[in-house]
């Protein structure tokens, strides 16, 4: 670090050191124990493993649009959406935010050099490479027809390409298991000097309380998924009914971590939305530790809560009631997390610049997602809404309402520190908005259809053919959405090379990653050593919208 | 999380690991009580009385009892949670105390027996209401 | 690897860390985060085991009876001793004497070896009996189910050591549920115990070699609480899987 800094001086005038442009061999990023290059690499691959599932959730689309199916076997149609669910629930969900975002601001944020563990991090993600190429491989050994969720005793017995699927699912969840580890180390170890728990960026708290639900969560889905491995490979029997074994044990072992796991996929995105928000709203967050508490309360309900996916599995009455409860209750803390987002842009001085249409789109659609889960945790609507398309809407909703936009919103807000260019603000807001009417397009309608009674995992609707009208509107969405996909790839990668350079501060946004550290930040983070004076989001609406409307770069066209 | 202070182990003072170190003689006294307590649990299975013996719910209590003795020295002196700081012993405790919400699936199976649901009083305890409904057509 | 203390006499501090006391404990608080995954792995199969021996209490006692009390006595002795060995091997790295820990940790490897021995006599005695939990697995009593061969495992040596064969009683199927479990489980923990040899080996290579990798105590002390974890889920096993009371 110290020779870096040095170089510096003795370069062509306007040269920078930075991260990116410290060493460009390739064995400098495949050996990189940098936190930030790190986050680079999982960028690249969670947006291909996002890529393939998209192709398969256009397959699926495009097969729906007739009652008879045209496209796909039925077999195929099976190993199509299993391919969907695998990949964008393991390789893509799970790991987007934190991996991604979080590996890049964590250290940033805290005041540290750099994780907690380097070295565990690069493993982490040369396990998550692993175990992605072992599911592609099974993919292209012939497939799973199982779902995401392998049931037993489907997925016991299957003759599709299950096993070595599963393994590559047991490694990418030690992958995670280490970023957890890590996390939990660099977040109570490697603060800076005066950054108390109460001045954590709330992007941070949501990491936290990920990185426990990780930890607590996925080793109980890796022991499970593992059994089925050796049921299937030596003929062990622990779920099996033949021999007296209960497969709805199965089904509760794997939904005490996969439900959880919805919360391993949101908490992040609550953390993106607090920052985006509060930035563009120049105003303080209200109720910071409601929001900090709620998210430790989220990690802890999610874990009590996995029996409402089980209502019809034969679990036993009074278990069902006692979950349904729970999951009532689980609604609150993400209750606090809207009513405390939108009190904050209250008598804020609000931007629609590209990161806060995402957080907004997401606030409408997590708010729709989040209330459909309300009927599904109800005991006697559950029973005629589960299976349906109706849970299909609920949770892509979540998933990918919530999710996706604030992983995106995450991606356009944090751009500029992670290259240094600003993309085109014009493109930015147009894929917000078309991505928020494609996702509606594509999912609205599944609600309805499902309300009618449209089994999920079912390629032929000929008994109903007025159900094609569903689809038909559904297919198209999705076809919007896939564009608003396309157009921050295209835009992204072109402002790479094109884009406008920023200053280390575009947005004019409060926090370490801004005020302390350049765009892109060197190897190291900082230049000096931090000592955080200030309380974390110290905006105040009227001083800081007129400072940030003389910026240099304006990015973000006029205010509200 | 009560840790308000950035690094609390600044309060120690810096280079003075000695405390740290698990003296030999305790070392030797722990695993002459392991030793024991192996010797027990294994006369127990044996050697308890009759009446007792029988006893499933007693002997089960007794072993698993032994076991989590055993299992709290090795952590404490072996793993050194006693010497470690307040967040190391946070996170032991609370690893072996989450253990105990995978028990929470024991809510379903033990009340699978009788399902509360008025009107089926008469049908056979084990048997799901929904399998046993004749269409209504 | 830039650092950012390079005239730091002693341990060495890592680039991102502030102080050697700062790095020394996010080591053991991440090997302690690491461990509590650990309890949770386990912690499933332990939470299967009891469901499974609730509800089959009687055929869980009567397969149990097929596995050797003494043996498995035998390997939590070896067990508890290397336990021992690598809290001493610990105790010695604090005070920097490095001929000591290494005797330490040569005796824990010495006793996972012995764990090993034992285990694979086990398994391999089961599999004489046709005990495995797979398409061989035959349960009972029928005539023509007795071996012909002469086996060193099921004859020659369980004669030399005086160990008589049980009858086989109760339900097959549970039987079969009971060896499912029992051979995931001891598999399982027999694969920590392969893991920890590696481990434990490549630090005594590196302690020899006088590695820059190994500049304190620390090193050591992680691998220790990872061995200590797979004797104290030994501890649980031993009198769940051997001495199940009637």
């Amino acid at each position: 670090m110290s020779a870096t800094l040095i170089e510096q001086g003795t370069q062509e005038p306007g040269f920078k050191r930075n991260y990116l442009n410290t060493d460009h061999t390739i064995k400098s990023w495949l050996l990189t124990v940098d936190h930030k290059r790190i986050g680079v690499l999982y960028l690249i691959a969670v947006t291909f493993f996002f890529f393939l599932g998209s192709i398969a959730a256009a397959m699926i689309r495009y097969e729906l649009t007739s009652p008879h199916g045209i496209l796909l076997s039925s077999e195929v149609y099976n190993k199509t959406f299993s391919a969907h669910g695998i990949l964008m629930v393991f390789q893509f969900l799970v790991v987007a935010i934190p991996a991604v975002l979080g590996n890049f601001l964590l250290p940033i944020m805290i005041g540290a050099r750099d994780m907690a563990f380097p070295r565990l991090n690069l493993l982490s993600w040369y396990m998550f490479m692993v175990g992605g190429s072992l599911i592609l491989l099974s993919f292209a050994m012939g497939g799973v027809d199982a779902g995401w969720t392998f049931y037993v005793p489907l997925s016991t017995i299957s003759q599709t390409q299950i096993s070595i699927c599963l393994v590559g699912i047991f490694i990418t969840g030690f992958s995670s298991i280490f970023t957890a580890v890590n996390f939990i180390a660099t977040i109570h170890k490697m603060r800076a000097p005066g950054m108390t728990w109460f001045r954590l960026p709330l992007y941070v708290w949501s990491h936290y309380s990920t990185a426990l639900v990780i930890l607590l969560g996925t080793p109980v889905v890796a022991i499970t998924l593992f059994l089925v491995v050796v049921e299937r490979t030596f003929g062990f029997g622990v779920f099996s009914a033949e021999l007296g074994g209960d497969p709805v044990l199965f089904q509760h072992l794997f939904w005490f971590y996969s439900h959880p796991a919805v919360y391993i996929m949101i908490l992040p995105a609550f953390g993106v939305i607090s920052e985006i928000i509060t930035c563009f709203s120049r105003r303080p967050i209200f109720g910071y530790k409601f929001i900090a508490f709620s998210s430790l309360a989220i990690a802890f309900l999610g874990f009590l809560v996995w029996g409402h996916h089980m209502f019809i599995s034969s679990q036993s009455v009074f278990q069902g009631v006692i979950f349904s409860l729970i999951s009532f209750i689980l609604a609150v803390p993400s209750a606090i997390k809207v009513f405390n987002w939108t009190a904050t842009m209250y008598k804020g001085s609000v931007h629609f610049s590209t990161p806060m249409l995402y957080a907004l789109g997401f606030l409408g659609l997590f708010i729709i997602g989040g209330l459909t889960g309300l009927f599904l945790a109800s005991l006697d609507t559950d029973v005629h809404l589960t299976g349906t398309y109706f849970i299909v809407a609920h949770f892509h909703y979540v998933m990918v309402g919530g999710t996706i936009l604030a992983y995106l919103g995450g991606i356009h807000f944090w751009w500029p520190k992670m290259f240094g260019r600003t993309y085109s603000e014009t493109w930015g807001r147009l894929s917000a908005i078309v991505i928020f009417a494609g996702f509606n397009i594509t999912f609205f309608p599944q609600f309805m259809v499902g309300y009618l009674g449209m089994p999920r995992r079912y390629h032929y609707y000929y008994t109903e053919p007025s159900w094609q009208f569903y689809h038909i509107l559904s297919t198209a969405g999705s076809t919007v959405l896939g564009v608003g996909f396309l157009m921050p790839a295209i835009y992204l990668t072109y402002s790479l090379f094109k884009g406008k350079p920023c200053g280390p501060n575009p947005w004019g946004a409060k926090g370490l990653e801004w005020e302390h550290c350049d765009s892109p930040p060197i190897t190291e983070n900082f230049a000096e050593p931090i000592l955080v004076m200030d309380n974390v989001y110290n905006y105040d609406p009227a001083a800081d919208s007129a400072k940030y409307e003389n910026e240099e770069v304006d990015m973000l066209g006029g205010r509200s | 999380m009560a840790h308000d202070t950035t690094h609390d182990h600044d309060l120690s003072p810096g280079g003075a690991h000695s405390h740290h170190i698990l003296p030999q003689g305790t070392i030797f006294l722990v695993f002459g009580a392991l030793m024991t307590l192996m010797v027990i649990t294994i006369g127990a299975a044996f050697l308890v009385p009759e009446p007792l013996h029988s006893n499933t719910f007693f002997m089960q209590t007794l072993a698993i009892g032994i076991a989590v003795i055993k299992a709290y020295l090795v952590v404490t002196y072996f793993m050194g949670v006693k010497m470690a700081t307040r967040l190391v012993k946070i996170f032991a405790i609370g690893g072996f105390v989450w253990f105990f919400t995978l028990f929470i699936m024991f809510a379903d199976y033990l009340t699978r027996p009788y399902e509360p649901v008025p009107g089926w009083e008469n049908v056979p305890s084990s048997a799901l209401p929904r399998a046993t409904v004749k269409d209504p057509e | 690897m830039a650092h950012a203390h390079p005239a730091h006499e002693g341990p060495e501090v890592y680039f991102q860390y502030e102080s050697l006391d700062q790095q020394q404990e996010s080591y053991t608080l991440g090997m302690w985060a690491f461990l509590v995954t650990e309890v949770m792995f386990f912690g499933a199969l332990f939470l299967i085991y009891t469901l499974y021996r609730m509800k089959f209490h009687e055929d869980f006692f009567l397969a149990h009876e097929q596995l050797n009390w003494k043996m498995g006595g035998l390997n939590t002795v070896i067990l508890l001793t290397s336990s021992m060995t690598v809290a001493l091997a610990v105790h010695f790295a604090q005070k920097g004497k490095k001929a000591a820990q290494l005797t330490c940790l040569g005796v824990t490897l010495l006793c996972a070896f012995g764990f090993l021995v034992v285990k694979t006599w086990e398994y391999g005695a089961k599999g004489d009996h046709h005990l495995y939990p797979n398409w061989t697995f035959s349960y009972g009593h029928e005539e023509g189910k007795e071996h012909k061969v002469k086996s060193f495992w099921d004859d020659t040596l369980p004669q030399a050591l005086h160990i008589e064969k049980k009858e086989m009683h109760g339900n097959p199927e549970r039987a079969k549920l009971f060896f499912s479990i029992y051979f995931t489980l001891t598999g399982l923990h027999g694969l920590h115990v392969v893991i920890g040899i590696i481990a434990i080996t490549s630090l005594m290579i590196l302690i020899w070699r006088n590695s820059s990798l190994i500049t304190d105590y620390v090193p050591t002390e992680l691998v220790g609480l990872y061995w200590h974890f797979v004797d104290l889920v030994w501890i649980f096993l031993y009198p769940l899987l051997y001495l199940i009371p009637r």
